[in-house]
């Protein structure tokens, strides 16, 4: 790394891709930073070459130098804790002495890569190369990132979300998703059907919410993050109404679902649908999506596109639910609604 | 200027009222004056001639009620003095000389009369005399096929121009006469 | 379900009216900066970011302040800058330049109001270009606009969406091959029902939210947005594939489902009247029994009324029209009257006035579209009286009310569509009449009067101058519950006057054109009638009548040849007339029997029946009679007696002896006239009884003028006399200049008496008055020296009409001094 370089008279570069065909990704590292980092694989290859660049007549004499391909998961709220889960290792060059740049190929062979990068807020997943200029005193070091991406297979079950919730003789909706489970390019489709409206509500909004927890046993850290808002109605519907959703997920800052990472951190998402009334008094319902990635295809434009105006079908007899707009068929069914009950008082889950 | 000349309507005791040929030639606003030999008989009708201007001048003829209209009125427009006078007081009816001597006692330039329910303009010692006749063709036990006519008088300045309109058989005539004063 | 209050933000629900203006000039002004900024990034060929702009600008739309018109106004400014966006967009795809991804870009924006604006403006451009399939998109949009159930936003993106797709919408039978899924005519329906129910819910919910206490602005507002719900229908109607059947099965059912199930009066009232407006009239004609179900399950507070009656215009309208027929197969009037006879027993409590209403509609329908089956109207005018009676038996309708304002209306429409000889075979007409109280009737009574005028209508039998009376009875004899009227029912009372002048005139359209015989029943008939109408309407309506007789003589005259008993008949002519004149005769003033006696005689001369002059000697001596009778209205006499001289000079069938007994009397009474101008005046127009009055001599039986000139002459002097005892010096000159001119047109007439030395001596005399009357006047009579000017300048006429006639050898050896 340059700064850890500066003012030494070597410096190492990591050629991985001299054919240039492998994709990057910037990777926002914190507020301000961002890298470019190449992405692979489960299974793949890690293979490329060292470059020793030696600055103008000058010689390094080394204890050895050792390339490594490490992956582990550090916790940034306890910088010293990191747990590596993979250390592979090479020795480049034997003990000796260097008087000019040098380069020199390497090559990890179907590398098991269990995880997908992640950068949260408590967590760090991390993959990167780090060669050693192993010295008497204090050795050299140079770490190059990459970003892995885990992909997945079409989820073989993924059923709709559908649920009736509401507040007693105040509000009584029924929402349905089309899945519960969505790649991370994937567009969420649903309704809302009101069934009892009897609140002044001003608008209604869908977020995506990211929850990440980490640690284990007392020292568990929970953050959540708002990834999305997304205001899906203004104003107040009647009874019968039925409001569409579709939300493209391809837009945000998502990753997978991840759930006990080396028994050390968890990332999950949820969608939080918000019902905002006149008095600003804020109903809502979480629910938990579960994200995948989805490997890419190149051409893949005409399904894409149809996306662009899915609506999200009723079942059958759904559908003659809603419209059924008459003189209370449904008024009586306020007391057995399946959904869970909260009033301000005993919510547990911020809305926002 | 144009000034419309006429009389002896008799609406209601003989006529039913003005023919429509003629209420759709006389619409406001053409019309500066309106001179009326009488014999209207009612207000309804003095009425329905001030809608056609505001300056209307009549005098009384023998079947007219109105003790408000006077029996000989001299009105001057343009360089012409015009008497104008019903016609019954003159004995006998009609007559050239009695309306001659009318005429010199008025000192005008232009005698109107009617009374005889039939049209008639002529000029005698370069004085003009004119009758425009029965506007409604009314009933005259002297003369018992009455015509409609009226008469449109265009004066400009010292010279006359007389349009006489007449309900022949219920077909629309005009005819044009000029009189110029010496 | 979850729930968390935010009590920080509160929130204020509803319009404050206060500060209107200004927020609406804020939010104009803030559309203005957006809109620059995205008109110049565009110039800059950066669609992300003019994207961005204009969701900022839209977002203005997503304001709870404003009032519906201010919130109009600034939806006109957003949508008119939205089109340079399009422009922008439609213009990069005929460069093939257009990005393919915006449809979905664009729905990341994270509100709403400007999300759904964009897509619509994006979805246009696309399907422009060909981008998208028609029929998707389409139906993705109008699904997509429900998430905005606020009735104002709602309502105005609807709006633009239906603006949008008006140039879109597929108005064709079948797909179209060649490009993909364009759609037919029957996703254009699914698209303008769909959005068409959603804006009408929309717009009725509008009535239900906020305080009740502003429920009368609410419903204003909402009166005023409803053309937006309206444009739907427009736009259905603008379909060329939509025709009859399509109209029939589909859109009237769909638009009728959402229009009875709102159950809203407002909505409802304005979208019935909307189908029947915008629709052609061909598919009003095969929908009636659809339309009219419709009507009967509208609410209850909906005016039903107005709604039937604008349809039955419509069609009347339309069969009136370049000649359209209904067709045969369409009971037109059959429907409606069933309909009608319906909708009446399933509302109970319709007010009769809408009762009424509707009938009118269903009278103006059957007497325009079927203008020979008098039946119709006949059976409409037969079932309202019937209405009537089963409410109240005989019962008149109450004056001034709705209902009787209503009949009043329906009364006139026979009047105004047919000519009254028609109406006059509506024989129910007169029973619907009859419910109406006094001042109801008189009103419709004059009308009719008014229209016969106005048509010039000519009432050609006696039996039809019945019915008319009978109809227009009101007018014509005094009314059992007009009682309050009668007292006003004088001379002096204008309406009174105006009222009998009405029906004056209308008797001289009673006129039997070739048919004397059937004038004469005209009259009597107008006799028997006018009789019992009272003194002072007889007033009016005799004179009218005496006329016809005069005329009708001769006409009788006209055809001595045809018919031997011409004279008989004038004889019962002038006898009927003496009878009526008779009657007159006892009104306060008898000036009016007096000049229609002296028009009996004029008549009588003419006509030169046997007894001609037997009857003209009555009517002379009647009216002299009368003229006795004037005596204190020295004013009034003077006139009648002018009349009475002028009125013998003409009449010319006296003999000798009768001749003179009147021409005697009338000289005699000219010299007993109150004042002395009166009387010179008069006696010189006596002298022409003397000289051009006609005799007829007994032994030729021819008349030949009297030319008397010993009597002109003693007429002549007595005047002198006369004009010699007149103290006002200034008359006196006056009358004198008059006697002047008499003996002028007696020389001129070549009086055997009368030469050049008479005149002479008369100028003389006259000069010397003159003169004298100068001398006095400028001493005493200083207030009536323009009246001595006058009689100077008249003097001077006569003088001058001497000098110029003094060239003719007639006049030699006048004398006259200049």
């Amino acid at each position: 790394m340059d700064i850890l370089g500066l003012g030494s008279k070597v410096d190492v570069e990591f050629l991985l891709d001299p054919q240039g065909q492998r994709k990057q990704i910037e990777v926002k590292i914190d507020e301000n930073k961002r890298s470019l980092q190449y992405i692979y694989y489960d299974g793949e290859d890690v293979n490329g070459t060292i470059q020793i660049k030696l600055k103008k007549n000058s010689k390094i004499e080394h204890q050895g130098i050792r390339l490594e391909f490490i992956g582990h998961v550090e916790m940034l709220n306890d910088r010293s804790t990191v747990h590596e889960f993979l250390n592979l290792s090479k020795l480049l060059t034997f003990p000796g002495e260097l008087t000019e740049s040098t380069s020199m190929d390497f090559a990890f062979q179907n590398v098991e890569k269990p995880y997908e990068s992640y950068i949260g807020i408590n967590v760090k997943l991390r993959y990167f190369l780090r060669v050693t200029i192993i010295k008497r005193f204090s050795n050299n070091v140079f770490e190059r990132d990459i970003c892995v991406q885990q992909l997945s297979q079409f989820p073989e079950i993924n059923n709709s979300i559908k649920m009736e919730v509401g507040i007693e003789d105040c509000l009584h909706i029924e929402f349905e998703y089309n899945k519960s489970k969505y790649h991370l390019k994937d567009v969420i489709v649903g309704k809302i059907y009101f069934l009892l409206v009897r609140i002044k509500i001003k608008h209604m909004e869908i977020a995506i919410l990211k929850k990440e927890n980490t640690g284990s046993g007392p020292n568990i850290y929970a953050e959540s993050e708002t990834i999305a808002k997304y205001e899906i109605m203004d104003g107040a519907p009647v009874r019968g109404e039925s409001i569409p959703i579709r939300l493209f997920l391809a837009g945000y800052d998502l990753t997978p679902t991840m759930r006990d990472i080396q028994k050390k951190f968890s990332v999950r998402y949820f969608l939080n649908l918000v019902l905002v009334d006149e008095e600003e008094r804020r109903y809502f319902k979480q629910q938990e999506i579960v994200l995948w990635r989805k490997q890419e295809k190149d051409k893949d434009k005409s399904k894409q596109s149809a996306q662009q105006y899915a609506h999200y079908e009723r079942p059958e007899a759904a559908t003659n639910k809603s419209e059924d707009n008459g003189t209370g068929a449904n008024s009586g069914e306020n007391s057995s609604v399946n959904g869970p009950l909260s009033s301000e008082n005993n919510s547990d889950i911020p809305s926002d | 200027m144009l000034v419309l000349v006429l009389g002896d309507l008799h609406i209601p005791y003989r006529v039913s009222g003005l023919p429509q040929e003629f209420r759709k030639l006389l619409t406001p606003g053409r019309i500066q004056h309106i001179l009326c030999t009488g014999n209207l008989c009612t207000k309804e009708t003095v009425d329905y001639l001030k809608t056609l201007t505001a300056d209307v001048h009549i005098v009384r003829g023998d079947f007219d009620d109105n003790p408000n209209f006077v029996d000989q009125k001299v009105v001057t427009v343009g360089q012409f003095r015009i008497g104008l006078c019903h016609g019954h007081q003159i004995v006998p009816w009609g007559d050239i000389e009695s309306l001659s001597m009318l005429q010199r006692q008025m000192d005008v330039d232009i005698l109107i009369t009617g009374h005889t329910h039939k049209f008639e303009a002529f000029e005698r010692d370069n004085k003009f005399f004119i009758n425009p006749g029965s506007a409604t063709g009314a009933f005259n036990a002297l003369n018992s096929s009455t015509i409609p006519s009226f008469v449109l008088m265009d004066i400009q300045q010292g010279s006359l121009t007389l349009y006489v309109y007449q309900l022949v058989n219920e077909k629309f005539t005009v005819e044009r006469l000029e009189y110029r004063k010496a | 379900m979850q729930k968390t209050a935010d009590t920080s933000r509160g929130s204020i629900a509803g319009i404050s009216m206060d500060n209107q203006e200004k927020l609406l000039a804020e939010s104009l002004q803030n559309v203005r900066q957006h809109a620059f900024a995205m008109k110049r990034v565009l110039d800059q060929q950066s669609v992300m970011e003019g994207l961005k702009h204009a969701a900022n600008m839209l977002g203005e739309l997503r304001t709870s302040l404003l009032s519906p018109k201010n919130y109009y106004e600034l939806h006109v400014v957003v949508v008119e800058e939205l089109h340079h966006l399009e422009l922008y967009l439609t213009d990069e795809f005929e460069h093939g330049r257009g990005s393919h991804d915006l449809y979905e870009v664009v729905q990341y924006a994270g509100n709403i109001v400007p999300r759904l604006y964009l897509l619509i403006t994006i979805g246009h451009v696309y399907i422009r270009a060909n981008e998208l399939p028609r029929r998707e998109v389409l139906r993705d949009l109008v699904e997509m606009c429900r998430g905005v159930q606020h009735p104002l936003r709602g309502l105005f993106l609807r709006n633009y969406l239906l603006q949008c797709a008006k140039s879109l919408l597929p108005d064709t039978e079948e797909e179209n091959q060649e490009e993909n899924k364009t759609g037919t005519i029957l996703d254009s329906l699914d698209f303008i029902l769909l959005n068409f129910s959603e804006m009408n819910k929309l717009w009725v919910r509008m009535q239900y939210q906020g305080h009740t206490r502003d429920l009368n602005r609410r419903e204003q507002e909402r009166r005023e947005l409803r053309i937006l719900v309206g444009t739907n229908l427009v736009r259905l109607s603008e379909l060329e594939c939509v025709n009859v059947e399509r109209y029939k099965t589909i859109v009237l059912p769909k638009i009728m489902e959402q229009v009875v199930s709102c159950r809203d009066a407002i909505a409802q009232e304005y979208l019935m009247e909307c189908i029947i407006q915008v629709f052609p009239d061909e598919y009003h004609l095969n929908t009636l029994n659809e339309f009219l179900k419709g009507c009967r399950e509208l609410s209850p507070t909906v005016n039903i009324r107005n709604i039937l009656i604008s349809l039955i215009d419509r069609l009347t309208s339309y069969s009136t029209r370049d000649q359209q027929n209904i067709p045969e197969n369409i009971q037109l009037f059959d429907i409606f009257s069933e309909q009608i006879t319906e909708v009446i027993k399933s509302r109970s409590t319709m007010p009769s006035e809408d009762i009424v209403a509707l009938q009118s509609a269903l009278l103006s329908l059957s007497l325009k579209c079927y203008r020979d089956q008098f039946e119709y109207g006949n059976k409409v005018l037969e079932n309202t009286r019937q209405i009537f009676d089963n409410i109240a038996l005989d019962t008149q309708v109450t004056t001034g009310t709705q209902a009787a304002k209503e009949l009043v209306k329906m009364l006139k429409i026979p009047i105004d569509c047919y000519d009254i000889l028609d109406v006059l075979k509506l024989n129910h007409y007169k029973l619907v009449l009859q419910l109406l109280s006094y001042r109801e009737r008189h009103t419709v009574c004059m009308y009719i009067i008014n229209s016969i005028l106005d048509k010039e209508t000519i009432i050609p039998t006696a039996e039809q101058v019945t019915q008319l009376f009978d109809l227009v009875s009101t007018l014509i004899i005094d009314q059992p519950d007009g009682s309050l009227e009668h007292s006003r029912q004088t001379i002096t009372n204008e309406d009174f006057v105006e009222e009998q002048n009405l029906v004056a005139r209308l008797c001289n359209t009673f006129k039997a054109i070739n048919d004397p015989d059937q004038q004469y029943h005209i009259i009597k008939t107008c006799q028997d009638t006018f009789k019992n109408g009272g003194l002072e309407r007889m007033r009016f309506t005799y004179p009218p009548m005496i006329m016809q007789a005069y005329a009708l003589t001769f006409r009788y005259k006209d055809i001595r040849e045809q018919d031997e008993k011409w004279e008989k008949k004038c004889q019962k002519l002038f006898q009927l007339s003496n009878q009526l004149i008779n009657t007159l005769t006892k009104l306060e003033t008898n000036d009016l029997s007096l000049r229609l006696y002296l028009q009996g005689a004029l008549t009588a001369s003419e006509i030169r029946s046997e007894n001609a002059e037997t009857i003209a000697y009555e009517f002379f001596s009647q009216a002299y009679t009368l003229y006795e009778e004037q005596a204190g209205d020295t004013r009034a006499q003077c006139a009648s007696l002018t009349l009475l001289i002028g009125t013998l000079e003409k009449v010319s069938c006296f003999g000798e002896e009768n001749h003179s007994t009147l021409r005697q009397s009338l000289t005699q009474a000219a010299t007993r006239l109150v004042k002395r101008p009166d009387q010179v005046r008069t006696l010189l127009l006596c002298t022409h009884l003397f000289w051009s009055a006609q005799r007829v001599d007994e032994s030729t039986q021819k008349s030949e003028q009297i030319r008397d000139s010993e009597k002109v002459i003693a007429c002549l002097k007595k005047a002198a006399k006369l004009i010699a005892q007149v103290m006002d010096q200034t008359a006196q000159v006056q009358l004198y200049n008059e006697l002047l001119n008499s003996y002028i047109y007696f020389f001129n007439q070549n009086h055997p008496d009368i030469d050049i030395n008479v005149l002479n001596t008369l100028i003389e005399k006259l000069q010397s008055d003159i003169s004298k009357l100068d001398s006095t006047s400028s001493t005493t009579h200083t207030s009536s020296n323009d009246g001595d000017e006058f009689i100077r300048s008249q003097i001077q006429k006569t003088f001058d009409y001497l000098r110029q006639q003094s060239q003719l050898e007639k006049f030699q050896g006048l004398q006259i001094n200049n």
